[in-house]
């Protein structure tokens, strides 16, 4: 479903500049769910934001649905995969009510009848027509992730692209968002692609997973692989051991990979 | 409650019935609502969701609650003193010097215009009458402490040229610097990767052991809570449901803290439906 070839991005000119994305190649089947894990900078955002069209700064090969991908985006490429962003807080229009937040992907792509699509995806992700006229500002943080969702399910995309969707939540709506996630995808057979620096998240929701370290592809593994503790490399072995919670003896063995 | 007594047999804290409430359009919002606990010189965790009180719990020790909050207890002590009748020069001399804190996220409280080693320097000379070579001398000291490697380079760096785990640090180096009883520190990891996480927290573990400081821990992550402290408090809704030892929280009984445990993923589980938690009336009154 996304294949992607030696993908470099690079932000910066001259000395200055600096390779966020180094080679990296990878492939998720269709109707598979794909994580992509790393520390902050490790470039995992940068891979699905330049997947998702959104930086048009890379080199490389980006193929989604058997299409090769260019660095600007057609129209069409919106109706077959999507984006859900961390921050609901921030990826909601303040000022328009959730009915015009959702109206909007409905009305760009031409795809009519959006009264009957707008209740359909609303009771999808679990929000009754109650939710329907409200602000974002009298939803809760998990409500406003679930319209987040739906204005990604709205046009019944294919792929659905995931950047860090519950960190911003707390456990419990985390817990709700992720059986969502889990739902949403065997009901329309949803390839997701989740990027988080949560192991135990890409535990419950993927079945494969990719682990980047400073631009590069350390390692990709099954779940399966994950849950024994079976990580070939060093730097996946430190994450592992730090995802466990704190012992003073682990924190003294951390080391810097490059 | 365990009742933790120091050697000289005051606690270092005493809270107790400790109330926070800001005034609203439809009458008083209570954030807190009735909260008693003592620390002694121990690593005390205080865990909850997002609005249970857990913040304003720490920030009204140090009475930071800011303005129309009203704060009210029973008794709140520190080391036998009564914090709520302190006047406010007095609180001046207990922050910073006796009780510290840390906030979550250095970009946001950091002096962006001052050198960092500059504002480590100025937090040591508002507490003591040491002269600026003297000041310097004992904030690179501290910068080492937390394991800085170039201590001498990151004096001179501004707070935008450290990155964020350095930022922490440096913080947790400004606020350690007067050689504070108590350390409130309000999600001081939350914004780190686990593994810059893991290395600040050996360094506020060992700083607690060698000093014998107190140590609150506000933090959101049970996981974490459980494996540094020594001590837990669950807060829901403004109050604490539950408290337990750390080591016992897989046995916790009330069902909000069960409810939050089993809500976690689990890297070691097949993937599956999570149990969601949902929520009692009753655990308001409880």
């Amino acid at each position: 479903m996304i294949d992607i070839q030696d993908l470099r991005v690079r932000f910066g000119q001259g000395a200055d500049a600096i390779t966020a994305v180094d080679s990296v190649t990878l492939s998720v089947r269709e109707g598979e769910s794909f994580g992509l894990v790393g520390e902050s900078g490790s470039g995992k955002s940068t891979v699905l934001r330049a997947v998702s069209g959104l930086n048009d700064e890379w080199t490389g090969r980006i193929a989604v649905a058997g299409a090769e991908q260019g660095p600007v985006r057609q129209k069409g490429f919106y109706k077959l995969c999507q984006m859900v962003f961390q921050d609901p807080y921030g990826s909601l229009h303040p000022r328009h009510t959730v009915d015009r937040i959702l109206a909007e992907p409905i009305a760009i792509h031409g795809l009519g009848d959006a009264d009957a699509r707008i209740g359909r995806v609303l009771r999808d992700v679990g929000l009754g027509p109650a939710f329907r006229f409200r602000y974002p500002h009298q939803l809760s943080g998990g409500q406003r992730q679930r319209v987040a969702i739906a204005r990604a399910l709205v046009l019944e995309p294919r792929v659905l692209l995931l950047d860090e969707p519950t960190s911003a939540l707390d456990v419990s709506v985390q817990a709700e968002i992720l059986n969502l996630l889990r739902r949403l995808r065997a009901e329309h057979g949803l390839t997701l692609v989740l990027v988080t620096h949560n192991l135990a998240v890409v535990a419950n929701l993927c079945d494969r997973l990719a682990v980047m370290n400073r631009g590069r592809l350390v390692e990709e593994m099954s779940v399966e692989e994950l849950r024994r503790g079976a990580a070939r490399q060093p730097y996946t072995l430190q994450l592992l051991r730090a995802s466990q919670g704190y012992d003073r003896a682990t924190a003294e063995s951390f080391q810097d990979y490059a | 409650m365990a009742n933790n007594k120091t050697a000289d047999d005051t606690p270092l804290l005493e809270v107790s019935n400790l109330r926070v409430a800001f005034p609203t359009r439809t009458g008083m919002a209570e954030a807190v609502r009735g909260v008693s606990f003592t620390l002694g010189r121990e690593k005390l965790g205080i865990v909850g969701e997002s609005g249970s009180g857990k913040s304003m719990t720490g920030r009204s020790i140090l009475r930071l609650v800011p303005s129309p909050g009203q704060v009210t207890a029973d008794r709140l002590a520190f080391n036998g003193e009564d914090l709520l009748a302190a006047s406010p020069r007095r609180m001046r001399e207990i922050r910073g010097r006796r009780i510290a804190m840390v906030m979550q996220d250095p970009k946001y409280s950091l002096n962006p215009v001052m050198t960092v080693g500059r504002q480590i320097a100025e937090a040591y000379r508002v507490h003591s009458k040491a002269g600026a070579a003297e000041a310097k001398r004992r904030a690179l000291e501290m910068l080492a402490a937390v394991r800085i490697r170039d201590p001498e380079r990151v004096y001179d760096r501004y707070p935008h040229e450290v990155s964020g785990g350095m930022g922490q640090r440096i913080m947790i180096a400004m606020m350690l610097i007067p050689d504070p009883d108590l350390l409130i520190a309000d999600e001081p990891t939350s914004a780190l990767d686990v593994t810059v996480q893991m290395q600040v927290l050996a360094i506020l573990d060992d700083l607690c052991s060698q000093r014998g400081m107190g140590m609150i821990f506000v933090s959101h992550d049970l996981n974490l809570v459980a494996s540094f402290c020594d001590r837990i408090l669950i807060m829901y809704a403004g109050r604490v449901v539950e408290s337990c030892r750390a080591s016992e929280l897989h046995a916790a009984q009330h069902p909000y803290t069960r409810g939050l445990l089993a809500s976690l993923p689990r890297i070691d589980e097949p993937p599956g439906d999570l149990p969601v938690l949902s929520r009692d009336p009753m655990w308001l009154e409880a």
